[in-house]
């Protein structure tokens, strides 16, 4: 922690309870000890107080005894020559100087100051509490922000609430600097403020803060059941905001004693700082979910910049494209004879790259288009294009960048108007004539990538920034670092081994049908269902980590042939409701894991032969095992262990740990041509890479035969090597 | 005669207390019916639905028996409960619906405070089910009703925070709405345990499809949550409400009048017929709250919930 920072605070929390207790010593001579002190419309006599410290206030002699209580928390001023950290001692002078100020806010109308004057509105009564605070529970205000002094100019000021109003942030208002206030300042730019317009003015002084806190004290006693109590009690009030009251502090202007000591009684609730002014930052997390203070922030950034260091999540309701969008249109053609503009296809060369970048390094909002717009070129253009998408997020890991990416096709496909087909490097996008006159226009394409992005991957998108390249030169500048990217990510994936993680993904999406079945996701054994690999299913842990994918640690290794590891087993048996008590990732034969129905292929042991055949979901024919596909899933799927059958997701047979328990890709010797055209190249290379001579070409398919015997004899005359392999059951 | 091992489980029911007085609802310690090996410390509750308005969606012969109380819930709630022997009542606030009447909040509560006190039962206040429009309503139902233990239907993955919200702050009970989906059960269960919802104050609504309109989805997914729940997910542990009725009452079947299909039978019966088949299907799958909506399929579920569960 900044010792400077430090040193002001608790020299400004001494002089704020010094304040206090000479404002209450002059009050008890006035009203005497047995006086009732408290605020007007509320059950929770000084709310902050009683978050704090569990003291119900009611009578100024309790105020005497709650004050010397904060008293007591107040750390000494750091010498010149202490060194050790500050973060413990400067947080109890804050939460001593909170207590302070609000005595001294309590104090003030026995005192003959009245807490509501000019445009000053004074403490929220709990009436308006429930109606106001449930939004910033239920997430319809994404947070609120405590404005401390004032911006160098009144249309600044404007500015800054506009900006704040705009992203329904609710704005509190307090304190001065350079002899005005925020409030004053709107006021003389005749900016109409109230719990309506979410502009509160609370009071001139910096005392007056204590209200915003206050505030948000009585939504966690309200809305979270929190009890006030003792310590422990206020340690869960101070959690529940942190966690869930998306609120920051504005410091505008110069920033004396008294300013960093309410700063550091904010901290306390997780609410972070950020100045407009030259103040020493903290930056390193800790109380708050990021930054603790950051300053010298341009007034016209404030709002974004503030929005981010706190981490509120701000939820676009309306995409603001001219045409209509949803799920619905995302099977619509285009075509030929309604096209407006044209990329990609076999015509042009269009992409789709996403890279992530650090946070600073991405401008929000920010869409460009670079090279011709629809309006600059004939009906039926045919232009390249490239779009290129910058995102930054916190939680953000660069492995996540294709699973965003993949995203784009289904996102582009959402707009009425618009088709979207292929992927990376092989897309074909069309904007039709309709979509053009209802004014859609290129740059639209990344009006709907960034709200889509930032609505659907909150957990892990901050920031978004997308240009948009139609000019041969740009498009053509820009493709070695994209062809270079899905490079390297392929190259990654490639590496991603079983060996090389220690934690695994589980998958319960089909539980609802298949009560006790599992999917254990590794790096190289997909789901079956072929949607879900190793990395979504950690993407989707991070996203949601309520959801139906966790991560499970491996563990020691029980069975290293088979597959089997203790963590996953113990994990079966728990997510299995006591069903299953071991699973084997590479067999089939050996505690198979179990199938739900959501399979894309079944494999299954052909007694006979040695080998297996897989069927896919499609193939509507006689297999060899007697069982055409639909036949087949009822002995699979369900949710069962049955030895010798398995689901599976078609990728998983090029994987090196496809059935490699029970001897690898040698025993497949039957399978449909769909699934040899889906693999295509790739399963040659596997083939080859087994080390049996023409394994390729010996794997029978329906147009050799669909009945058993037929096949033993195929396997006979080309020596399939499966066949010395031994039955596998 | 043949002697059946009692199966015993780690976990059991929660137990869940609804209205002022506190009818008690859950708490059963093993599979649904299976009396002679578990404790089942309460039967499951029946309740009757009543609208805010004339309901423009109730079949005629489901009119018929609700005839000079339709859109008259203090009416069609005292009826309920002191006429045909409702454990609570569902006041279903159909013309708050912007496309239904749009009825305002103040309505709402008129509505809840009338019937609140001609019932004299426990109360299930469901809204509209349009999210907004529900979460502001219910919101100051329950402001208003702060401490009356009402039954708030309902919170959904996509908007609980507000309900989550008015349960914790008012003291009300919370239904958990998932779409025949397990993992969505579940997952609502640890958003709302997160929100500082006491699950002590929730019940699991599953989505209920009638007879053949879905049912055996429902019957799966019950059966995995009580299964779940009895193997110790103390997530998946809450009472079951199934709002029966009101799928029932959408079928074909229960419309069709038999000028038109004489070989189905006359139709007021069929419709009874037809929510008692459903009711007594979710009864055997786990529900502990079932929400009928025609007085004599409730009276029939009634005696035959007496033979499985004796009074006394």
């Amino acid at each position: 922690m900044s010792r400077t920072i430090a040193t002001a605070a608790v020299r400004g929390a001494h002089a704020c309870v010094a304040r206090a207790e000479s404002q209450l010593a002059l009050a008890i001579a006035k009203h005497g000890r047995d006086r009732a002190v408290g605020f007007e419309g509320t059950a929770y006599c000084l709310p902050v107080i009683l978050a704090l410290t569990g003291r119900r206030v009611e009578k100024l002699g309790e105020l005497e005894a709650a004050l010397r209580e904060a008293k007591g928390w107040l750390p000494e001023v750091p010498s010149e020559k202490l060194w050790l950290p500050y973060l413990g001692s400067a947080l109890d002078a804050g939460v001593a100087t909170l207590v302070a100020h609000e005595t001294v806010e309590a104090l003030k109308p026995l005192l003959g100051v009245p807490l509501a004057a000019g445009p000053w509105l004074g403490p929220t009564p709990d009436s308006i509490l429930r109606e106001q605070g449930i939004k910033l529970v239920d997430g319809r205000m994404p947070g609120f922000a405590a404005c401390v002094g004032a911006l160098p100019d009144d249309e600044t000021a404007e500015q800054l609430a506009r900006d704040l109003q705009e992203r329904n942030i609710l704005v509190f208002m307090g304190a001065s600097s350079n002899g005005t206030s925020m409030a004053e300042q709107l006021q003389r730019r005749g900016v109409e403020m109230s719990w309506e317009t979410f502009l509160v003015p609370y009071g001139p002084d910096t005392s007056s803060l204590v209200h915003a806190l206050g505030f948000a004290c009585r939504a966690a006693l309200t809305f979270g059941g929190l009890k006030p109590g003792g310590l422990l009690e206020s340690r869960e009030i101070l959690l529940y905001n942190q966690r869930r009251v998306f609120a920051f502090v504005l410091a505008l202007g110069p920033v004396d004693d008294e300013k960093y000591a309410t700063a550091a009684g904010a901290i306390n609730f997780g609410f972070p700082v950020i100045a407009d002014t030259d103040i020493p930052e903290i930056l390193p997390s800790g109380i708050c979910t990021y930054e603790h203070v950051v300053s010298n922030v341009p007034h016209a950034s404030l709002a974004a910049r503030a929005v981010e260091i706190r981490g509120v999540k701000i939820r676009t309701l309306e995409i603001p494209i001219p045409v209509r969008h949803g799920p619905a249109f995302e099977g619509e053609r285009v075509r030929k004879e309604d096209v407006a503009v044209e990329f990609g296809g076999k015509h042009t060369r269009a992409y789709e790259y996403l890279r992530s970048r650090p946070m600073d390094a991405v401008e929000d909002g920010k869409i460009q288009v670079v090279g011709p717009e629809l309006a600059d070129v004939p009906e039926g253009a045919r232009l390249p294009l490239a779009i290129f998408v910058e995102v930054a997020g916190r939680k953000l890991q660069p492995e996540f960048e294709s699973i965003l990416e993949r995203h784009i096709h289904s996102f582009l496909s959402e707009p009425m108007g618009v088709m979207h087909l292929g992927q990376r490097d092989t897309v074909w996008l069309r904007i039709s004539k309709k979509a053009r006159d209802a004014g859609f226009r290129i740059s639209h394409l990344g009006t709907m990538l960034l709200h889509k992005l930032k609505n659907d991957f909150p957990a892990i998108v901050d920031k978004v920034q997308i240009t948009l390249f139609t000019r041969g030169e740009e498009v053509e500048a820009l493709y070695p670092e994209a062809q270079a990217a899905y490079a390297h990510r392929d190259e990654r994936m490639g590496a991603l081994t079983d060996e090389s993680v220690d934690t695994y993904y589980s998958c319960a999406l089909c539980q609802s049908y298949a009560p006790n079945h599992i999917c254990i996701i590794t790096p190289e054994r997909l789901g079956l269902c072929g949607a879900y690999n190793w990395l979504d299913g950690k993407a989707a842990y991070e996203i949601n980590p309520h959801g139906g994918n966790l991560p499970v640690k491996k563990g020691a290794v029980v069975d290293p042939v088979a597959g089997q590891w203790q963590g996953i087993n113990d994990f079966v048996e728990s997510a299995s409701n006591g069903a299953f008590t071991r699973f084997s990732a590479y067999s089939m034969v050996q505690d198979p894991m179990t199938s739900c129905g959501c399979f894309e292929c079944i494999a299954c042991v052909l007694p006979g032969t040695g080998g297996i055949m897989i069927v896919d979901r499609e193939y509507p024919g006689q297999t060899p095992v007697g069982m055409p596909f639909s036949q087949l899933a009822e002995v699979t799927g369900g949710g069962q262990q049955t030895p010798g059958f398995i689901g599976i997701g078609t990728l998983y047979v090029l994987s090196r740990k496809f059935i490699s328990g029970d001897g690898g890709l040698a025993r497949l010797v039957w399978t449909t041509t769909r699934i040899k055209e889906r693999l295509g190249e790739r399963l040659r290379e596997r083939c080859a890479e087994s080390g049996h001579v023409d394994l390729y070409e010996k794997i029978a398919d329906e147009r050799v035969c669909t009945e058993l015997e037929p096949l033993i004899e195929h396997l006979a005359a080309v020596e399939h090597p499966a066949l010395a392999l031994g039955e596998m059951i | 005669m043949l002697n059946l091992q009692a199966k015993k489980w780690p976990g059991k029911l929660r137990e869940v207390s609804l209205g002022k007085a506190g009818l008690r609802v859950g708490g059963g310690t093993g599979l649904p019916l299976h009396t002679h090996e578990a404790a089942f410390p309460h039967r499951p509750l029946l309740a009757l639905e009543v609208t805010d308005i004339d309901p423009p969606r109730f079949a005629p012969t489901l009119r018929a028996a609700w005839e000079g109380a339709l859109g008259k819930p203090a009416l069609a709630a005292e009826r309920a409960v002191k006429e045909h022997g409702a454990d609570l009542v569902m006041l279903h606030l159909v013309g708050v619906h912007p496309d239904r009447g749009d009825r305002s909040a103040e309505q709402a509560i008129a509505d809840v405070g009338a019937v609140l006190a001609a019932a004299g039962a426990p109360l299930i206040v469901k809204g509209p089910g349009v999210s907004e429009k529900q979460n502001d309503v219910l919101m100051r139902v329950a402001e208003r009703f702060a401490g009356e233990g009402l039954v708030l239907h309902s919170a959904c993955q996509e908007s609980y925070k507000t309900l989550a919200a008015a349960a914790v702050a008012y003291g009300h009970v919370l239904v958990a709405e998932s779409p025949i989906d397990l993992n969505i059960a579940k997952q609502l269960n640890i958003l709302l345990g997160d929100a500082s919802v006491d699950l002590d104050r929730v019940l699991c609504d599953p989505l209920t499809g009638g007879l053949g309109y879905g049912l055996e989805y429902t019957y799966s997914v019950m059966e995995r949550i009580r299964l779940a729940a009895l193997g110790g997910d103390p997530m998946l542990s809450c009472p079951v409400i199934c709002l029966c009725g009101e799928d029932v009452w959408k079928a074909k079947e229960v419309w069709v009048p038999e000028e038109k299909a004489p070989d189905w039978g006359e139709t007021a019966a069929r419709g009874i017929h037809w929510e008692v088949a459903t009711a007594l299907a979710l009864l055997a799958a786990g529900a502990d709250l079932l929400v009928l909506r025609h007085p004599e399929a409730l009276r029939r579920v009634r005696r035959q919930l007496d033979t499985w569960f004796p009074r006394g």
